[in-house]
């Protein structure tokens, strides 16, 4: 069963899609990848490859546990945080 | 005669400025290949001259700006040069890095490094033209702002000299000044401070030696690849946003220090970052030389006055650590730190801790209180005019703690002395082992571990022993980077990094090195840099965090907690996966095997 989930984006894929937060269905991380990819198309050239985020960008469920499977089952209530791999600075 | 490598001088420039006399010392070939350059052959050289055992704020003590076989050459990202030395802030190992012209400039002057030593007889200028020493009065001078110097001396001596200066704090040798080039600093460390014990207020140098490349038309090729990467996804971040974008990110994981690592989150993180900052200030990028990526995002003042540098860490360390949310406090407090020469990360980090114990009674200034920006910046004030509380502050958060005593030791927010940068160790537990067993102390530069943490390979708030050999594997890139020299925010464009790093210096210098030996050429610099702070009293009790990180909080359920028996075993799995002791001893071959 699809579940509802808050996206949080933050750095590059923020700016490329022009929001900050929004919301996505899907049964798992792909699923929301792939809801993402359509909405937002300039976040989909840059950060999101099918199922998958492309390399230098990452995902974490619920700011706890660092995520890239596809198949990474979500949760009603999850919160999916997508962001730029590299934090120094 | 010594046959020279491609790519280096095959020497080192030491200049005693008691009197101006300079020597040229040779750098074997072997040494060469076995410390490469920047952080690793600065430690050689420092272990060489018997840095550990002296005070490195005594004019005995020497103090080493180091190029790299790769500077001058046509790779992105590699105008940098390191400044070696004992820390007077924490009597260790520091190797700060810094980069643009001075690095091109200091390397046609003919020598792979300047070490100096001794001390001025009044403030002086280091001029080093070529293969002439001399020294001028800086009489001039002495009292004036890194950039009221930098542009001084460019009239001075003429726009082709390349300038590396301090401003009043290293004059008052401040513990925790940098070295200033082109508006970046040798940040940490307090480098500054020793150049100023010795009146040295600048370094002007230029050059007409251009090392050779064994083989150049590889190595352009090679370059030209290197920056088509350099365009792409894995250094947008930077180049779009800069590092300051990482406030948002660590704010809602809970590991945006705040309020002196009270906390792990900030309400006002939005007001200072840099997604709104770029709406209602104009923003300009800026680089290096000869970098591509151009990291640089300088924001704009209100009422005209300029444009002022943000990175993450002195947001960081200006705003959530000091309670503030004013984007025009952080863009000033940041603006006379470039002027003076301040280590944004100590700076912040002291105050931090000070605005606590005032917080706590243990500190009679009741002025001073988190959030206040004009507390800040009064703070700031008075570490360079020597008034009131700035003599105590100039001192680093550690010597603060022990003047102060009641236990402030346990939340004054440094590992060996030096200030902890933006990362609340508790939630990001890589990190925490990363910062304890740092040769230099707390530190983000010297070991990358916060990438694991931002990974799936370990549970960043319960990191176990296991993931230890993690630890060692960012630290030993770092060591490779900063030895190299190449920018660490070029490290995503790598896909094998140890053994593009092997195709990169065979081009350069004609070695028939490989990825394997490379690793070792790391893990020989982070055990020599172990070895010199062994060699200046280094003893384990000092690998830790602060007690209160490591004493579970109410808010540590969002943040995470770490004990100090699990970091105790992470620091033993490290020690372990490195060779040495479960303490982190050398065996007695590391400690006698002779560099030179």
């Amino acid at each position: 069963m699809p579940v509802s989930v808050k996206v949080e984006l933050f750095g590059i894929p923020r700016a490329r899609a022009g929001v900050a937060q929004t919301v996505a269905i899907g049964h798992d991380l792909g699923d929301v990848l792939s809801d993402l990819a359509a909405r937002f198309p300039e976040l989909a050239t840059s950060c999101i490859d099918g199922r998958h985020l492309k390399p230098g960008f990452t995902a974490n469920l619920s700011g706890n546990r660092f995520v890239t499977e596809p198949d990474t089952l979500l949760r009603e209530g999850d919160s999916v945080l997508i962001l730029s791999l590299d934090a120094g600075g | 005669m010594r046959r020279e490598v491609p790519g280096y001088h095959g020497c080192y420039l030491r200049i005693d400025v008691s009197d101006g006399t300079s020597t040229r010392t040779p750098l074997e070939p072997q040494i060469l290949r076995q410390y490469l350059g920047g952080s690793g052959l600065g430690v050689a050289i420092l272990l060489h001259e018997r840095a550990a055992e002296a005070d490195p704020l005594s004019p005995m003590a020497p103090i080493a700006f180091v190029f790299s076989p790769l500077v001058g050459s046509p790779l992105t990202t590699s105008a940098k040069f390191a400044v070696v030395s004992k820390s007077p802030l924490t009597n260790r190992i520091n190797d700060s890095l810094a980069s643009s012209g001075f690095a091109l400039a200091g390397k046609k002057a003919g020598h792979d490094a300047i070490v100096i030593v001794g001390q001025a007889q009044q403030p002086s200028i280091l001029v080093i033209d070529d293969d002439h020493v001399r020294l001028e009065p800086a009489g001039d001078c002495w009292g004036l702002s890194n950039q009221a110097t930098q542009e001084h001396l460019r009239n001075r001596l003429g726009a082709d000299f390349q300038t590396a200066t301090i401003g009043q704090a290293g004059e008052m040798q401040v513990l925790y000044a940098t070295i200033s080039h082109d508006g970046r600093h040798a940040g940490r460390g307090g480098s500054g401070a020793i150049l100023g014990s010795k009146n040295i207020k600048a370094i002007a140098v230029r050059g007409s030696h251009r090392p050779q490349w064994s083989d150049p038309a590889a190595l352009v090729g090679l370059a030209k690849q290197l920056s088509e990467k350099s365009f792409g996804p894995a250094t947008a971040k930077y180049r779009e946003l800069g590092t300051a974008s990482n406030l948002l990110t660590f704010n809602r994981l809970n590991v945006l220090p705040t309020r002196n690592f009270q906390e792990g989150s900030f309400a006002g993180a939005i007001a200072i970052s840099p997604e709104e900052l770029s709406v209602a200030r104009d923003r300009a990028r800026a680089s290096c030389v000869a970098c591509t990526i151009g990291c640089e995002h300088l924001y704009s003042m209100k009422n005209g006055r300029g444009s002022v540098r943000l990175e993450y860490e002195n947001l960081f360390a200006f705003g959530p650590l000091c309670g503030i949310d004013d984007p025009e406090i952080v863009l000033e407090a940041s603006r006379r730190c470039d002027e003076w020469g301040l280590d944004t990360i100590s700076a912040g980090g002291t105050i931090a801790f000070a605005m606590e114990c005032v917080q706590r009674k243990l500190l009679d200034e009741p002025w001073l209180q988190f959030g206040n920006g004009q507390s800040l910046l009064k703070a700031l004030d008075s570490v360079i005019s020597g008034n009131g509380i700035g003599p105590l502050l100039a001192e680093g958060s550690r010597r603060m703690a022990h003047r102060i005593g009641h236990d402030s030791i346990a939340f004054a927010p440094q590992v060996k002395g030096l200030e902890l940068p933006g990362y609340d160790p508790r939630g990001l537990q890589m990190m925490a082992l990363g910062f304890a067993v740092g040769t230099r102390g707390a530190d983000h530069n010297r070991s990358g571990a916060y990438e694991v943490d931002f990974s799936e390979a370990v549970d960043r708030k319960h990191v176990g022993p296991e993931s230890a050999p993690l630890a060692v594997e960012t630290e030993d890139k770092a060591a490779l980077m900063d030895s190299l020299i190449l920018c660490k925010f070029l490290r995503g464009v790598f896909t094998n990094f140890f053994a593009e790093s092997a195709e990169i210096l065979r081009f350069v210098t004609g070695w028939d090195v490989t990825a394997s030996e490379l690793r070792e050429t790391a893990r020989r610099i982070v055990t020599a840099k172990k070895r010199f702070n062994i060699l200046a009293g280094w003893t384990p009790a000092e690998d830790t965090l602060p007690s209160r990180m490591l004493q579970k909080s109410a808010a540590d359920d969002l943040r995470g907690h770490l004990s100090l028996e699990r970091l105790n075993d992470l620091i033993s799995a490290y020690n372990q996966a490195r060779g040495w002791s479960p303490e982190g001893w050398l065996s007695q071959a590391d400690m006698h095997s002779e560099s030179f």
